[in-house]
Formats: C-alpha cells, sequence, structure tokens
C-alpha cells in the first residue's frame, strides 16, 4: 500500500465532493455506533465493564516486557517458535524465508492491519510469492489498490460495478453481474481454491495471552480460521502490545472488543491457537510461527505520551465517533490505520515528516476519548504531537512551526502578558476590524481568516471591549473594581 | 540476529519509565449467572438467533436423530463429516446415515491429510460436530480441537450442525474456558462459534456463508 | 461566598463583550458581587491547541497570577475552563512549583451553568422567555466538564421556555478553534450539518455555552440563514430575567 496521508488535505476534498462516500457516511457510522451503545447495554454495569477494559489494556502496557516474556515462554512450552522482529525488514524477511523454505508458491492473510504496516504482500511479490488477502473487504480494496476506508468495512465504499470489472479482469468471475451476494460468491470460490492448497497462511493477532501463550483472533468471515486451520505452516504476527496477563483478561476485551467494533455479543468466529496441532490431528498447522513486531514500538513506549497509543485494539469505535472521520471517510488518513485511531497511531509509528495535516485535522471533541475501550486520550496525544512538530522534536521527526504562524503566537502571548500591552492590541485589532467591516458583520479580514470567511461572517467588532466597559457597568452597579 | 533484537527490545521496554498498574473496578456478576438452567438455554438460543444460528432442543436420541435427518434432507446432503468427538461418538452415526441414505464420512477413514482435506472442502455438504460448551451470554459454541474434533469439520462444508448436550449450556465464556486450560492444559485450538460465516463487505449488503457455513444449526439434547 | 470572580474569555473581550455583561448581570442577581480584574487577558488555550506550549505558558503564568487569590472564578466558556482546569496541570508539567499553582486553582474554575447549579444549588433564576429552544453540547462543555444537564436545567426552568429535542446535539459543530480556518471545507461541512440539524428542529434559538461554537454557527446562520439565531446561554438567561436585573442583548 501506498503511504498517502501526506496528502490528507487533497484527498479530504475529494472525498467531501464524492456523492458515494458521502452518502455511506451518513450511514455506516451512525449505524455502527448505534449497534456499540445497544451491545454496551448487555453489560451489567455498562460504564464499569468499559473501565475494566481499559484498565486491562492499562495494565498489559505497564507490564509490558515482563508479559512479553512470559508470553513467549509459554508459547514455546506450547510448542510454537518465537521470532522478534525489530522492524518490518526483519519480519518480512523471517517470512520470506520460511515461505521459500517451505517452498511455497502463494500465502494468504487473515484480515491484519499488522502485515498492512508491514508492506508484507509487496516484499512477498518482490521474492515471487503471491500473497492473497482472504477478507472479503481487505481482498477488493489490495485488488483496486486501495487503503481501508472503514477498518470494519475496508471495501464498503466501493460501487458495485467497479468490483465487477477488477474481479472480470482478474478472472474471479465468469459472467457479469452486479448482485452483492453473487460478487461475494465468486470471492468465496476463488479463494476457497486458495484455502485447499495452501500451505502457509498468515495472520495478525488480535490478543494474546500472557499466562498460557495463547493467540487470540476474531472475526465473522471464517478466513482467520482457515488460515489458521489449512495449511501446515502457520505465521501470526503481532505487535508487541498485543499481549494481556490472562484469558480473563483476554475473555472481558473480547467482549469490549467486539460490541465496539460491530456491536456483536461475539463476532462469529474466535479462535485461540496455543502452539501448532498435537499428534492425531487432521487438521491445523504443523508449524507455528509468531512474530512478535516492535517497528518503533519500543520507542514510543519509553516516552509516557506516546506510549498510550499502544493501548489501541483496533475496534474502530473511535472513526464512527469522530466528526471528522464521518465527513470525510478512510482515505484521506492514507494509512492503514484511520480515523482518529490512525491520528494517533501513524505519527507514532512513521514520524510526523508526513503528518502536519494529520494531526490538525482534529476539532478536539473527544468523542473518541469518551468511547474508547481501550482508555486512549486520542486529543491528549494529538496535542502532544502538535507540540513535538512545533518544537521540530527529533524523536518524532517535527517539522518545526511555519516562521510566520510562530511570530504571530509570539506578539500574541507577549500582548497577553501585561494588561498594558493588552490594550494596545486590542484597539489596534478593532482599528484594522473597522476596516473590513460592513454594517454590523465582518465579511472578510483581507488576507486573514480566508478558511473562515469560506462560508461564515463574524459580528463587527465592538467599538469597546469589555475591558473597556467594565468601569461603566462597575459604576453603575457600585461594584469595586 | 535473534537474540540481538529480542535482547534489545526487551532493554529498551524495561529501561522505558515505569508506569504504574491502574487499579481495576468491580464489575457486577454477569446478568447469565443469576438465570436458571431453562432461561440459559432459552437466553442461548435467542443470541444464536441473533447472529443467524438455528437452535432446536430434543428430548432425547432418537427425536435428535429425527431432526438430524430432517435438515440434512432439507439442506440436499448426501455426504457429510462428522466428527468422533465425546458428544458425537455415542451416536454412531455412520449406521444410522446408511438407513437414512446419507453417507457419513470420518476423518479417521483417511490415511493422509491431502485427502482428508480434499473431502472436507469438495466431498460432503455438511460437517457435524459435538461442542464441548454452549455460552448463554453471546450465543456462542465451544469447540475443543483435538484428534476427534478436527478443524476444518465445522467450517469448510456450507452446513454445520452442532450436537451439545443441555448440561453442556453454560451462562458466561469464563465457566467453559476455564476448564478447558485446567492444570495445564493447552488445547492447541479452541474455537468459539456463534452463528455462521457472515460478510456485509459489499454495499453493507449482509451475506452468509462467505468462506465458511452458510448455515449453522445447534441441536440441544436433554 | 459574597462575591465572584469573572474570567472573561478573550474572544468574549474583544469580539462577543454582551456575552461578558449578560455573564455579570447573572451574578449580580444571584445576590453575588461580579469582580472583574483588569489585568485579565488570555488563558493560552489557542496557542496550546496549535503546539506553541512556550507561548501557552507564558499565557497560563499570567492567568495564575491573576486570579489565583480568588475564591471562585466564573466563565461564560466551557472550553477556557477546561483549558484551566484540565491543561494547565499538563502544560506545566515539568515546573512542578507552577503545576502546584495550576492544580491548586482549577477547583475553584467554574463554567457558567456549572457553577450556578452545581456550585450555588440554583436552577430556576425566576426567568421568564417564550421560545422553543434546542441546546447544543459544545464539545469542551460536555466531554471536557461533563457539564450537560446544567444548562438543560437552567433553560427548562424558564417560564416560557421549551427545549426542543434536538439531533445531533452532541456531534461538533466544526469549530475546533484554528480548525475551522485551517481545514474549512471539513468545517463547513460540519456547521452546515449543525444547521440542518437545528433548521429540522423547528427551535426559535440554538442556545450553547461555548462562544467559539457561538461565533461558528453564528457566522454561518448570519451568511446563509439570515432570519435564525443562536445565543449564548449567559444572554439567553440575562435577556429573561426579571426586568431590572437583566440585560436583554
Amino acid at each position: 500500500m501506498k503511504v498517502s496521508t501526506a496528502r490528507f488535505r487533497q484527498t479530504a476534498l475529494a472525498e467531501l465532493a464524492n456523492a458515494r462516500t458521502q452518502k455511506f457516511l451518513q450511514i455506516l457510522p451512525l449505524r455502527l455506533s448505534a449497534r456499540r451503545q445497544e451491545a454496551y447495554g448487555s453489560f451489567s454495569d455498562p460504564e464499569a465493564a468499559h473501565r475494566l477494559g481499559q484498565a486491562i489494556r492499562g495494565e498489559a502496557l505497564a507490564r509490558l516486557p515482563e508479559l512479553l516474556e512470559q508470553f513467549e515462554r509459554n508459547a514455546q512450552a506450547n510448542g510454537a517458535k518465537v521470532f522478534w522482529a525489530a522492524d518490518s525488514r526483519a519480519a518480512n524477511g523471517y517470512i520470506a524465508d520460511l515461505a521459500r523454505a517451505k517452498g511455497v508458491r502463494y500465502v494468504t492473510k487473515g484480515k491484519s492491519m499488522i502485515t498492512e504496516e508491514l508492506g508484507l504482500n509487496e516484499h512477498l511479490a518482490g521474492c515471487g510469492i503471491s500473497a492473497w488477502e482472504t477478507d472479503l473487504g481487505e481482498f477488493i480494496a489490495q485488488l483496486l489498490e486501495k487503503p481501508p476506508f472503514h477498518i470494519v468495512g475496508p471495501a464498503i465504499n466501493i460501487p458495485v460495478e467497479q468490483i465487477r470489472d477488477i474481479f472480470l479482469a482478474k478472472g474471479i468471475l465468469d459472467q457479469p453481474t452486479t448482485d452483492p451476494v453473487a460478487l461475494g460468491k465468486a470471492a468465496r470460490r476463488f479463494l476457497r481454491d486458495k484455502f485447499r492448497d495452501l500451505q502457509m497462511g498468515i495472520t495478525g493477532v488480535n490478543i494474546a495471552v500472557a499466562e498460557t501463550g495463547t493467540v487470540v483472533n476474531v472475526e465473522n468471515e471464517g478466513n482467520i480460521r482457515f488460515n489458521k486451520s489449512a495449511p501446515r505452516t502457520l505465521v501470526c504476527v503481532m505487535s508487541l502490545e498485543k499481549v494481556v496477563p490472562t484469558l480473563a483478561d483476554a475473555l472481558h476485551l473480547l467482549r469490549v472488543l467486539c460490541r465496539s467494533a460491530t456491536g456483536q455479543a461475539a463476532g462469529a468466529y474466535i479462535s485461540l491457537d496455543s502452539g501448532p496441532r498435537k499428534n492425531g490431528e487432521n487438521d491445523g498447522p504443523e508449524e507455528m510461527h509468531i512474530v512478535i513486531l516492535d517497528n518503533g514500538r519500543s520507542a514510543i513506549y519509553a516516552n509516557r505520551h506516546t506510549r498510550e497509543a499502544l493501548r489501541c485494539i483496533r475496534c474502530g469505535a473511535c472513526l464512527n465517533a469522530c466528526p471528522v472521520y464521518g465527513k470525510v471517510g478512510g482515505y484521506p488518513y492514507g494509512w492503514a490505520y484511520s480515523g482518529p485511531m490512525g491520528q494517533v497511531l501513524t505519527p507514532a509509528l512513521r514520524g510526523l515528516a508526513d503528518a502536519g495535516d494529520l494531526i490538525r485535522a482534529c476539532t478536539l471533541c473527544h468523542r473518541c476519548k469518551s468511547i474508547c475501550p481501550a482508555g486512549i486520550d486520542h486529543p491528549g496525544l494529538l496535542l502532544h504531537y502538535r507540540y513535538k512538530d512545533v518544537q521540530a522534536d527529533p524523536l518524532l521527526a517535527g517539522r518545526g512551526a511555519d516562521p510566520k504562524e510562530r511570530l504571530a503566537h509570539r506578539l500574541f502571548a507577549l500582548a497577553g502578558s501585561r494588561y498594558a500591552y493588552w490594550r494596545l492590541f486590542s484597539r489596534t485589532l478593532r482599528l484594522a476590524g473597522r476596516f473590513f467591516t460592513r454594517g454590523e458583520m465582518l465579511h472578510g479580514l483581507g488576507p486573514l481568516g480566508r478558511g473562515w470567511f469560506q462560508s461564515r461572517d463574524l459580528p463587527a467588532l465592538p467599538k469597546k471591549s469589555f475591558h473597556e466597559r467594565w468601569p461603566e457597568i462597575a459604576a453603575k452597579h457600585d461594584h469595586r473594581l | 540476529m535473534e537474540t540481538n533484537a529480542r535482547e534489545a527490545i526487551l532493554d529498551r521496554l524495561k529501561s522505558a519509565h515505569p508506569a504504574s498498574v491502574p487499579p481495576r473496578p468491580s464489575l457486577p456478576p454477569a446478568r447469565e449467572l443469576a438465570l436458571d438452567a431453562g432461561e440459559c438455554v432459552a437466553r442461548f438460543q435467542e443470541q444464536l438467533a441473533a447472529q443467524g444460528g438455528v437452535a432446536f432442543q430434543m428430548a432425547d436420541e432418537a427425536a435428535l436423530l429425527a431432526r438430524l435427518e430432517e435438515i440434512l434432507r432439507q439442506e440436499a446432503v448426501t455426504r457429510a463429516m462428522a466428527a468422533e468427538d465425546a458428544v458425537l461418538a455415542p451416536l454412531d452415526l455412520s449406521p444410522w446415515g446408511n438407513r437414512v441414505g446419507v453417507e457419513i464420512v470420518s476423518p479417521a477413514a483417511f490415511n493422509d491429510r491431502d485427502g482428508y482435506t480434499r473431502a472436507v472442502f469438495d466431498q460432503v455438504q455438511a460437517g457435524i460436530t459435538g461442542a464441548d460448551y454452549a455460552v448463554a451470554e453471546s450465543g456462542t459454541l465451544v469447540l475443543v480441537h483435538d484428534a476427534r474434533q478436527p478443524r476444518l469439520i465445522s467450517l469448510a462444508p456450507l452446513v454445520h450442525i452442532a450436537v451439545v448436550p443441555l448440561a453442556r449450556v453454560v451462562p458466561t465464556y469464563e465457566a467453559a474456558i476455564a476448564s478447558l486450560f485446567d492444570g495445564g492444559r493447552r488445547p492447541s485450538q479452541v474455537t468459539l462459534i456463534t452463528g455462521p460465516s457472515m460478510t456485509a463487505d459489499i454495499q453493507a449488503t449482509p451475506f452468509r456463508g462467505m468462506h465458511g457455513p452458510q448455515k449453522l444449526y445447534v441441536l440441544l439434547l436433554g | 461566598m459574597s462575591s465572584a470572580s469573572l474570567f472573561i474569555p478573550c474572544i468574549v473581550d474583544l469580539v462577543l463583550p454582551g456575552i461578558g455583561e449578560s455573564t455579570a448581570a447573572i451574578v449580580r442577581h444571584l445576590g453575588l458581587t461580579p469582580r472583574y480584574h483588569q489585568a485579565q487577558t488570555c488563558c493560552g488555550l489557542m496557542a496550546f491547541n496549535s503546539g506553541f506550549r512556550d507561548e501557552a505558558r507564558r499565557l497560563a503564568r499570567h492567568f495564575i497570577e491573576v486570579f489565583e487569590a480568588d475564591e471562585v472564578i466564573v466563565s461564560p466558556s466551557g472550553s477556557c475552563v477546561n483549558m484551566v482546569k484540565n491543561r494547565y496541570p499538563e502544560l506545566f508539567a515539568d515546573e512542578p512549583a507552577w503545576q502546584r499553582r495550576a492544580l491548586a486553582l482549577a477547583p475553584r474554575v467554574f463554567e457558567l451553568s456549572q457553577f450556578i447549579v452545581d456550585h450555588l444549588g440554583v436552577t430556576d433564576l425566576g426567568a421568564t422567555r417564550q421560545a422553543a429552544v434546542a441546546y447544543h453540547e459544545s464539545c469542551s462543555t460536555l466531554n471536557g466538564l461533563g457539564v450537560s444537564a446544567q444548562p438543560r436545567a437552567l433553560l427548562a426552568a424558564v417560564r416560557g421556555t421549551t427545549l426542543v429535542p434536538f439531533k445531533g446535539a452532541d456531534v461538533c459543530c466544526g469549530f475546533g478553534g484554528t480548525f475551522s480556518n485551517s481545514f474549512p471545507e471539513i468545517s463547513t461541512a460540519l456547521v452546515s450539518q449543525k444547521v440542518g440539524f437545528f433548521l429540522e428542529s423547528g427551535a426559535d434559538l440554538l442556545v450553547m455555552c461555548d462562544p467559539g461554537c457561538l461565533l461558528n454557527i453564528q457566522g454561518y446562520l448570519h451568511r446563509h440563514h439570515p432570519g435564525k439565531q443562536a445565543l449564548h446561554l449567559a444572554d439567553y438567561l440575562a435577556g429573561a430575567l426579571p426586568a431590572g436585573t437583566g440585560r436583554r442583548p
């Protein structure tokens, strides 16, 4: 996948003008939010259940190194092979070497954001190994080379005509049709052939359980189960923050994850794997490899602010709550993670160099924070990124402030540091404002506020500021100043 | 290389500023824990139905087999693969299948993996399994995969029929899962199944049987 | 407590001073003497939100120096109160002395409706105004301060006033400070959605607790629906007070 985070603004403009995108955004986030709300009602105490999930993620991060070692010990005891990958190069290299050693021509993948992050498909293609996405939405997005529109429905906005055409072109469909079910069936047939002869499957990991060395995945389609059950070799790629202390913790997180993502009490399939198949079993992998991926996360972890981004469990509830996502959809975010989740994860993982608009395209409304089952303070983190960007922070590759903007803030802070300066500033501002005033309103401020005045007016600046009015008010009511 | 990366990653994590473990709010007991046995079964059926699964309750083995025959006929099944787990084995489905005209294939009949895989993918129209537990809170079946319960039987055919003894209906996951991992037991795979395979990835149009079964029938026995 | 210190945000001081007068009038109506420090300027919210923390600290230090001796501080702006109460401690994370002062100040700062309902225990101001009103949940007020029931209670207690159901009441109006100017198209899509729901609601007025949202919504209404009006809660209430105590904007 090409990373297009730097083009946030342009893509957002295009999506605002895209009638189909707008149609889906009118329906999908609202529907998912309502379902989530209803599903939380089944908890004996929804608020306590919400906070328990957050506490589990908090504890998982607080005890991360210890839990990872425990998970590794138990996974190895279960017979799994554990590989620690410092970065995407190491992870991709390990997986490609394994595929070559097993002599496979292709691999299939369960829906996984982490392999998107790795760019694994492109790497394997470079090694002559095809990689097929098997989640229907991911499969379509892969064929069309599009980033996910929504984490729960990566291709939900794609017109059926476009799916028909790409399926025909790739030999997935024989007879043209625009029936969504018929298109789904064609994908089923095509991918079923892949599953039947599969030698090596690759999945992500939703939750890793330290006390048992178990890998947990949630899905609705069954493609992850095929990836875990059909081939002789299984690779589970987990970002290192996925580990939780106990099975009981995993069960509670599953409850909040499924409710937050799709409003289900449980996804259709949840699979818990503890090592490869045992003697006498008909199916299941002979080898289970678990790749624990760092890819910058241990550095993110070192900082108490950015560490918070690692709480994320990828449910996507924040997308549905976000007013900005609700207008522009998933494409502007330009990578595997969209919405507020993407705004906190992408800069942490890729730095700020391309993220100038990404971290500012937020009204700080805090809805994401209030519904986040993992307890992320998204707006707090975005404010931190803005600070680091302005500071040109080397760790996050901040770009430094625009000199004009910095000067404006410096002057404003100077004006606000003493009343005498403030009075001067206030008078100057109102004098300047008068120049642009027509009647009771300001319709523009010359070169300033062009964005604002595209669709809005401002009231004419008053002749007297509140500061200047106060002595009269106080005198009238005999207040002391 | 491998060890180095591991040490470097763990070192970085360990040298990071320590954070305190947050307190955990106490959660009132799940509502399902207050249900009696009959209510638990009803809750299971209702939750399963919400995700498109169908459950029937049969008093005895004869009624169960009659229902099974009806489902197989309705789904036009001529060959089915049946697991030999603790629930199904006593039913001895193979001779019964001969009597009702459905060939019941056993996974044990294949001595090579590829033959088994081809059969379960292409040569049967239904998979029949027992289930270790049925969980009321979400309408979920719990299947422990082992030599008697292969994974693909409940996944590859278009129809999945699962048999669960009523005594195995439990209120919440915890009761089921804890026992499966008790005393250092580590089943290679445990699957929680809640409804048929489903997607809505094209235009938000629901479609069952995306990769796995299009239909899920649960036969509660007892 | 016989007086309350007015924290008048810069946007009110410079652009919407009437809201400050209404706030003073309500405080007076409640039997308290409003006090106003002429030395106050700006809390630093805009600088903080834009990442300019050195500049925000400069303003915040000034703010703390001006207000820290006061018993109670009242402001007609949810977002500015949220800044002082919830962001100052983070802003001074590396300056323990200032952080202590910020933390000591925080519990004494109130958003106007929070002050009236929670602190004074008053919901009925004895006000009268015939209007069907929709209440907009400003994000900082709702999600930052957890204030929603308070302004609703105050409005509901005004004789003649009915609160009408308002779809998407808690969805952002698209202001977001500099966001509205930096991402005008997204911001416009959001404010036009907000205004659409307002028109659908059939309410005469749209009332809110934040002058930022007000500038945004009223600015859009003025351009596109000149007959319709949005109002700050302080102006709505002050205009409904018995003659002589209030001030109708």
